[in-house]
């Protein structure tokens, strides 16, 4: 793979990964703001206009039958949260031109129809095209509505809210359904305008052949606006409550769930995620082994940590009357490892799924673009080999300090209305 | 002795390597350069509707409880002296498994010490361990599994449309059973499940990726144990074509009413059933095609999001083609289809738009190839069809409207049609 990183303008990257195995390429586009209640759900909506129709396929119809003709080419937006910034975006994937059957030149297509969703978008008297813009605020509004579907989603979910809350990072990546209600097409489209603006941009391309023309294309079109890129904080430690705190709420559902949140003041970040490894993420861990397996509690029971924000989650589904046992067996898990039981088998195991993992950067487009995007939210540049080595100098004692950093913060739980035994 | 065979792709230049082991074992094998993973699956014609069997060698048939294929899956991944994952863990390979209607399959994903991986999947897939006690420990955690899926609204709304559509056929029931289904399993029912699904003649090794064909064949050579064909047969009851009820609702605590609406068509298998699939999946495409007017329509007066999806959805003894999405209004959308599908068959398919989406068929199955993972599932679902991994691609490019026509007028008929509903709660 050939890696090419460069800047197009102020506060604007581009990373170009030639890689002649793949037979498709892949683009994602990523701006980079703090999360903020005022404009989360305004970007958001003003972003997610954008990969649905342009000054040229002024419809999502004419948009969908131009990317259908080109070998079922997608557009997308993007829309999530990371720490306590809001990345917001557009996609793009295609067939490589070798495999056009009548010859089209896909790429140079392509071009055009990013060039025109970023900087030709449909808009009259500034403000997005009415019909698209009702199209994506009616779909946004649905996903929120539809969050509630995925029981387990939801209750990592409020969890998160539970344990941020009144941080950034508690903010949802659309803002709220009351402001995403209350915004208009002319607000959409003047909170994007500032996105151009004031945004941290990082362009990624894959492709089985170096290909100028987006480099090109988009340092010419940036090239046009007077940029003033703001510094954007992603990593904060959550502050600790002061008193564990429990949030239960009760739904007709047959099975309840438990998410409980832990805080760290620890910037070991390797230590903490091979902690998280060995209690609860794979299948020889901790949790699987003796919350499931042992005790046949629970079919999941997992951890995962995020120290860009000094947090620790662990989440089961568990019946009612279980809901404590359960608790306790993690609590007593935990313990363990910070008591240094942990064995050579849980810590090799570890290295070598982090290994099996890390190899597998390069097999997708997709995962080029997610390791260098990564790398770029986290200001750390490395390889996946560096970034494996980090795991191994990791030692027993940094393992057994990071979990005695965990301590209980809050609780959420999604409870059945069963009467409890 | 084996039988050996490339199979390529006309169109893309792709293939891979078919082998028929002299354990009766089909391996398929797809060497990819420039990637760093390897995938393999091991998998078996078993699935939740193979509820009733026999061998050549049994003159009744057996009847077992639902969900028994599932729990058999959870439980092979036990040995005698440790669990597989462990084996696993000293290797770092990602193991797990799945059970779907027809198949059961266990797979790993590695980027080193692949050869070590095949010997642990092969080794553990033919060496089976049941007690009472293992058996009796895994109910709990289905049980667990089976509450978490009946809070699922997806998985709620398709099994409401599958048990609306079929009167006898076991697709309509759960792939975990239910809880009072599964305490009737037992050791002795596990191992003559096993032994009669279990046979290298009726399975399949699929690996992709980093790898080189010989070193698999010596492995294979090396681990699998020659199995005679036991002339299994799998019945299922008569299923009536008309379908049990039009429509069902059921009220849910869901954020957003959700729908599928199903067409009970004629099952099919092999190469007959890959071009329905290949016309299924073209009427699929123009009837979700935002660029066409009645998604567009519907897409205008907020009858339909962009969760508008539909699929093909088929096996031994089922074929449907579902329409799915949120929905507060979902009998619109069928007024909708129906009216579209009438009028596709009296007016004709536009032949622009037929070859349009046609070529956007062909982008997403060649996207595929880009893909490890995607390769080693495209090889196992060849086998498990009766067909070869590339057909899909040529029989697509072979595809007329004439084809595409004479499947709306005889599969997609408005009696045969239901529609299932999860509604938010009042």
């Amino acid at each position: 793979m050939i890696y090419k990183r460069s800047e197009l303008g102020k506060g604007i990257g581009f990373t170009s990964m030639v890689d002649s195995k793949f037979k498709s390429c892949v683009l994602a586009v990523y701006f980079l703001t703090e999360s903020d209640e005022k404009t989360a759900a305004l970007n958001n909506l003003g972003t997610g206009v954008l990969a649905v129709s342009n000054s040229r396929y002024p419809t999502y119809a004419a948009m969908s039958e131009k990317l259908s003709e080109l070998y079922g080419a997608s557009v997308g937006s993007i829309a999530k949260k990371k720490g306590d910034a809001q990345i917001l975006g557009l996609s793009a994937s295609w067939l490589d031109d070798k495999y056009a059957i009548d010859g089209e030149d896909i790429s140079g297509e392509m071009v055009s129809i990013v060039h025109d969703c970023l900087f030709a978008p449909n808009v009259r008297d500034g403000a997005y095209d009415s019909e698209s813009f009702a199209m994506v605020k009616k779909d946004l509004l649905d996903n929120i509505n539809a969050e509630f579907n995925q029981k387990r989603g939801y209750a990592i979910t409020r969890a998160v809210q539970t344990a941020y809350r009144g941080e950034p990072a508690a903010i949802m990546e659309y803002g709220s359904k009351e402001a995403v209600l209350s915004s208009t097409a002319e607000e959409a489209f003047a909170a994007y305008q500032e996105l151009l603006k004031t945004a941290k941009i990082e362009i990624y391309l894959v492709s089985p052949d170096e290909d100028n023309k987006f480099a090109d294309m988009f340092r010419e079109s940036f090239a046009e606006i007077e940029r003033a890129p703001k510094d954007v904080s992603i990593r904060s430690h959550s502050p600790l409550k002061a008193e564990v705190e429990t949030v239960s709420e009760e739904y007709d559902v047959n099975q309840c769930k438990a998410v409980l949140n832990f805080k760290t003041d620890s910037d070991d970040r390797y230590a903490l995620k091979m902690v998280s490894i060995i209690l609860g993420e794979l299948p020889f861990s901790k949790l699987f082994l003796n919350v499931r397996e042992k005790l046949s509690l629970c079919y999941y029971c997992t951890s995962r940590s995020i120290s860009i924000k000094g947090a620790f989650f662990v989440d089961c589904g568990v019946e009612r009357k279980n809901i404590e046992k359960a608790k306790a067996e993690i609590l007593a898990q935990l313990e363990e490892i910070k008591k240094g039981n942990i064995s050579d088998m849980e810590i090799q195991g570890s290295l070598m799924a982090l290994d099996n993992a890390v190899s597998q950067v390069g097999d997708t487009p997709t995962s080029y673009i997610t390791w260098y995007a990564d790398c770029f939210f986290e200001n750390d540049y490395y390889t996946p080999e560096e970034h494996f080595n980090r795991f191994r100098g990791v030692t027993k004692e940094r393992m057994v300090e990071a979990a005695k950093s965990l301590k209980l913060d809050s609780i959420y739980l999604m409870l059945n209305k069963e009467v409890q035994e | 002795m084996m039988k050996k065979e490339i199979l390529t792709s006309a169109r893309t230049g792709d293939s891979c390597i078919h082998v028929k082991h002299s354990s009766g074992l089909d391996i398929y094998i797809c060497e990819m350069n420039g990637f760093s993973g390897v995938e393999a699956l091991f998998g078996t014609k078993y699935g939740s509707v193979n509820t009733m069997f026999k061998t050549a060698a049994d003159s009744d048939y057996t009847v077992v409880p639902e969900g028994i294929a599932h729990f058999l899956e959870h439980k092979l991944f036990e040995n005698e002296d440790c669990g597989v994952f462990e084996l696993y863990a000293k290797t770092g390979a990602s193991g797990n498994a799945y059970t779907s209607f027809d198949k059961t399959c266990y797979l790993f994903n590695c980027s080193q010490n692949y050869e070590e991986n095949l010997k642990i999947l092969l080794d553990f897939v033919q060496k089976p361990y049941f007690t009472k006690e293992n058996v009796d420990k895994e109910m709990g955690i289905i049980g667990q599994e089976i509450k978490m899926t009946n809070d699922n609204p997806e998985w709620r709304v398709f099994f409401n449309m599958l048990r609306a559509m079929y009167h006898a056929h076991p697709v309509k029931i759960d792939i975990a059973g239910t809880v009072e289904s599964i305490a009737k399993i037992d050791a002795d029912l596990l191992y003559k499940c096993y032994d009669t699904f279990y046979n290298l003649n009726n399975m399949v090794l699929s690996i992709a990726g980093n790898i080189s064909a010989d070193k698999v064949l010596e492995i294979c050579d090396e681990y699998l144990k020659p199995c005679a064909d036991k002339g299994l047969e799998s019945v299922f009851p008569p299923e009536p074509d008309e379908i049990v009820e039009a429509e069902t609702r059921e009220k849910q605590p869901v954020g957003a009413s959700i729908f599928n609406l199903g067409y009970k068509c004629a099952p099919r298998s092999g190469i007959d059933r890959l071009k329905a699939v290949s016309a299924a999946s073209i009427v699929s495409s123009l009837l979700t095609d935002p660029a066409l007017p009645m998604c567009e329509r519907l897409l205008k007066d907020e009858v339909i999001n962009s969760t508008f999806n539909c699929e093909v959805f088929y096996g031994d003894g089922y074929f449907t083609l579902i329409f799915s999405g949120e929905a507060e209004k979902p009998e619109l959308i069928r007024e909708a289809v129906f009216a579209e599908i009438d009028r596709l068959i009296a007016e004709g398919i536009n032949e622009k738009d037929f070859q349009r989406v046609k070529k956007s068929a062909y982008g997403i199955m060649v996207r595929e190839l880009n893909n490890v993972e995607a390769v080693a599932s495209l090889m196992l679902n060849a086998y498990m069809e009766n067909v070869s991994p590339y057909d899909s691609i040529s029989i697509m490019s072979e595809l007329t409207c004439g084809d595409v026509i004479d499947f709306m007028r005889s599969q997609l008929r408005r009696d045969r049609c239901v529609l299932s509903v999860i509604e938010t709660e009042d």
